[in-house]
């Protein structure tokens, strides 16, 4: 029981972050940003090439992943999404966009890093036992502390600097905050940078972990969109609350599954149905249409 | 003679917050009947029960001695009872002419099948509500911009779309949602002379909601005051005029606002 | 002829001599044969894309047409092979069995709206998938392989349909069925976007509350319009099974559903033949890209990127300036 409350813990952290991303620019732009999990990981090979591969301290290295992700996020919201945003008839074209972004992202991670699953050094050796009643790897640990202080740290920026009022203003209201004075464009591309940032930071984060190879992408990505209906889209603490819930149904499903392989996963998506059916807004979203 | 329609103890609760509290009156055919009161005063939401967009936590709306509150909104739509939207809403790529063609399907004959094979019914039918749409923009004096793309219209035509929409329903009552807001005196002038007259030569029963005290005043047979949720009077226009309660609660408080 | 213009008329019969005379003597005259297979599986995709292009109709961005195909190709397998039917029967059952599905589960989902649908729908693929994997029917991931070839089927003693495996040229066989298939799709698409279903369609696209209050019963055209798009998506899945002769569980993945609705993207919303235009842009690219070994995928992205950078709209709106909706 203990063990499960941990692992539950430890996965709904690392996935609350991955849905933080996508929730913030969903939030902003009304992207559903597909290549959300090629973003992820891109920062876990970052991480690999500069820990992994030249040593660079691994707190460096995840800085790296950030700045990596946060840049080419900027990019991406500069030159693609916002003149397609801008020229498209219909809000849908961002989707589509969203999908050439993704399959783009794929062959570049082909390219530059290979399809085979890269794994690095532990960062922090030995194994935390409280009488076989949780075991738990110590860096599992640490990371699990690293994302934790990431949310808080997000939450943080969104609630007490100007960026992050300017950015809620933003999500709330584009033309209200417009009208407010807010710089639509620049923040849009911020946000935009700031939740690919977050995907880098994840994907650099778990790569200690579990390693990364090319086709972690698309789960990522699914993955991050069940959180967010879980949550309800656009809202930062219905994102928390996704990772948190789909980070103990599979901790929960896979101790007691653990024989049955899949359908954990296949148990999760019909419970989602179903609560969708019920609550088409998810948890913390507002009720529409 | 029972009226046409009835609104019994109607009340709406979101959450802690009471929009309508018991709300009671007749609607006889054949009359104009505006519902007025402050903003916030539930009149909306009263709308959006009798046509069904939304349950009553409590009470029933009767029309024609059958209840109608609680059903599916379509449902009530072809029983008679249409509603027009206060937002613009329409059916921004389409035309004029194409939303009046569209909004008349619930009189077609021919089923979704003869439509798909292009039987002789179905044809025949697209000729008549082709012929209808004609006839009723000319009526609404829309004829000239029956090709336009909705989308493109000034927001004066945009209102008078709505109503076309809701009359190529062929409704019994048809619901305006403040049929004048954002008008000058000389389009609500006009839009007045319309119900008036959607009234007069379709024997439409019209309801709406409004601000407008003088379009109001100048177009109802009686009127129905909120506020707070609750109705507050009921009568003719003089009666209304001179009643207190609606002096205090109403006029003096809103008269600045809406610069009468 | 069925609410034709003659010009339209002309414009059918040049496509139809094309698919049907000018490829075969295109293809026979240059001897590229493995064209025919790449031909066939665009006039397969086309109508499964074609069914993801209805649901966009009625205003919902679907991205679940790869569960739809997955089911149809199990249910044609499992009938062939397991229940020893013929194919041809097998074919319409697999789109009816996926039509039903679409039925069930969509009574709840069509209620979301907007990237909730999208997700769902996309989360749906996930899960056939998954379904296929578990399931002891399907033979999880080792699949149905070794499907045999549709067999005739003749009507006192009259063939009315050939034994594919008595033929020598099975590619020509698949490709022209493929083809008739997709004509009949598409004209069934055509006819039924402007018959009252599709302008009634065109009114939810447009606005759902504006559509329930002049009668519009939404509930009911929603399933109806999820129901013979998911029946498009089983037909062109069986059918690819039957060309395939195997089945897995990733023979249509979420990719494949992205795809799906990239085709009818690309090609154009606003157009009932968008999305055969699509499909046989987005697939011939990607056939013709193989050349370029590994880089295929980044050439081929770049080109979709580069599109709707600067064609956000469709392939066809570049014929019509004004963009958007027909």
């Amino acid at each position: 029981m203990e063990q499960i409350l941990a692992n539950g813990i430890y996965l709904g952290s690392q996935y609350a972050m991955i849905a933080l991303g996508l929730t913030l620019i969903f939030a902003l732009m009304n992207v559903l940003n597909f290549a959300h999990g090629q973003m992820y990981v891109i920062g876990g090979f970052v991480t690999y090439t500069f820990y992994g591969q030249w040593g660079v301290p691994f707190v460096l290295a995840l800085v790296m992943s950030c700045v990596t992700l946060a840049i080419l996020g900027a990019l991406i919201e500069k030159f693609l999404f916002a003149p397609v945003i801008k020229g498209s008839a219909r809000e849908e074209s961002t989707m589509l966009l969203a999908a050439g972004i993704a399959f783009f992202l794929d062959a570049v991670i082909l390219l530059v890093f290979g399809e085979k699953q890269r794994g690095v050094p532990k960062i922090v050796d030995g194994v935390f036992n409280w009488d076989f009643r949780i075991i738990m790897p110590y860096d599992r640990i640490l990371i699990c502390v690293l994302a934790i202080l990431s949310i808080v740290a997000f939450i943080g920026l969104m609630q007490y600097t100007k960026t992050g009022r300017a950015l809620r203003a933003l999500a709330q209201d584009r033309t209200a905050a417009q009208l407010m004075g807010v710089n639509v464009d620049r923040y849009s591309m911020i946000g935009f940078a700031l939740g690919a940032m977050l995907a880098g930071l994840v994907g650099g984060l778990l790569v200690t972990i579990t390693g990364v190879n090319l086709g972690m992408g698309g789960p990522t990505s699914i993955k991050a969109f069940m959180m967010v209906m879980i949550g309800g889209a656009g809202v930062i603490s219905g994102a928390i609350w996704g990772g948190i819930i789909l980070g103990f149904m599979e901790a929960i499903g896979l101790a007691l599954l653990y024989q049955y392989g899949d359908i954990t996963y296949l148990l999760i998506f019909v419970s989602l149905m179903i609560f969708l059916a019920i609550r088409p807004q998810g948890l913390m979203g507002k009720p529409w249409g | 003679m029972s009226p046409l329609l009835q609104v019994k103890n109607v009340t709406k609760k979101y959450g802690g917050l009471t929009a309508n509290n018991a709300i009671s009156f007749d609607v006889a055919e054949n009359e104009i009947l505006s519902v007025i009161g402050p903003n916030g005063a539930g009149k909306s939401t009263l709308f959006k029960m009798i046509a069904s967009f939304t349950p009553t936590t409590s009470g029933e709306v009767i029309y024609q001695g059958e209840r109608i509150s609680n059903l599916k909104p379509h449902i009530v739509a072809r029983k008679g009872v249409v509603r027009t939207f206060q937002e613009t809403t329409i059916f921004k790529s389409m035309t004029v002419r194409e939303s009046v063609v569209v909004a008349q399907h619930l009189r077609a004959k021919a089923s979704l099948a003869g439509y798909f094979w292009g039987s002789k019914t179905a044809k025949d039918d697209v000729t008549a509500f082709e012929k209808y749409a004609d006839e009723l923009l000319e009526f609404l004096g829309m004829s000239e911009i029956s090709n336009e793309q909705a989308s493109n219209l000034p927001q004066g035509s945009l209102r008078a779309l709505g109503i076309a929409i809701g009359l190529a329903t062929d409704p019994k009552v048809l619901l305006l949602d403040e049929p004048f807001a954002g008008m000058n005196h000389d389009e609500t002038m006009n839009m007045v002379k319309l119900v008036r007259s959607v009234r007069d030569e379709r024997g439409v029963t019209v309801m709406l909601v409004e601000h407008d005290m003088p379009a109001v005043m100048n177009i109802s047979d009686r009127i129905v005051v909120l506020n707070f949720g609750e109705k507050i009077a009921e009568g003719t226009p003089s009666e209304i005029q001179s009643n207190e309660k609606v002096i205090e609660a109403y006029l003096g408080s809103v008269d600045d606002e809406i610069g009468m | 002829m069925l609410g034709f213009t003659s010009k339209q008329l002309v414009g059918v019969g040049i496509f139809l001599f094309v698919i049907f005379i000018g490829v075969p003597l295109i293809i026979n005259a240059t001897g590229r044969w493995d064209f025919y297979f790449t031909l066939t599986s665009v006039a397969l995709l086309a109508i499964a894309s074609a069914g993801v292009w209805l649901t966009f109709y009625i205003g919902r961005i679907n991205i679940g047409q790869g569960a739809f195909a997955l089911i149809g190709a199990y249910v044609s397998a499992i009938l062939v092979v397991k229940a020893g039917w013929s194919f041809w029967i097998s074919l319409p059952v697999a789109g009816l069995f996926a039509a039903v599905v679409a039925i069930l589960i969509g009574l709840p989902i069509l209620r979301l709206r907007g990237v909730y649908f999208a997700m769902i729908t996309l989360v749906l693929t996930q899960v056939v998938t998954l379904t296929a994997l578990a399931l002891p029917i399907t033979n999880g991931a080792k699949g149905i392989s070794n499907i045999p070839l549709p067999s005739g089927i003749s009507l006192l003693g009259i063939p009315i349909l050939p034994d594919f495996a008595g033929m020598e040229n099975t590619k020509l066989a698949f490709y022209f069925t493929a083809c008739i298939i997709m004509v009949l799709t598409y004209a069934a698409l055509y006819r039924l976007v402007n018959s009252r279903l599709g302008h009634l369609c065109r009114s939810m696209q447009q606005n759902e509350e504006l559509a329930s209050s002049i009668g519009v019963n939404i509930a009911y055209i929603r399933i109806v319009i999820f129901a013979i798009s998911s029946f498009f998506g089983g037909l062109g899945g069986a059918m690819f099974g039957s060309i395939a002769q195997s089945v897995y569980p990733s023979s249509f993945q979420v990719a494949d559903s992205v795809n799906f609705m990239l085709n009818c993207f690309l090609g154009g919303l606003g157009y009932v033949f968008g999305p055969m235009l699509g499909t046989l842009v987005l697939y011939f690219g990607w056939d013709l890209l193989f050349e370029f070994g590994k880089y295929q995928m980044l050439i081929y992205s770049t080109i979709l990127i580069i599109i709707i950078r600067f064609l956000p709209n469709g392939l066809l709106s570049i014929r019509f300036d004004k963009g958007g909706d027909k």
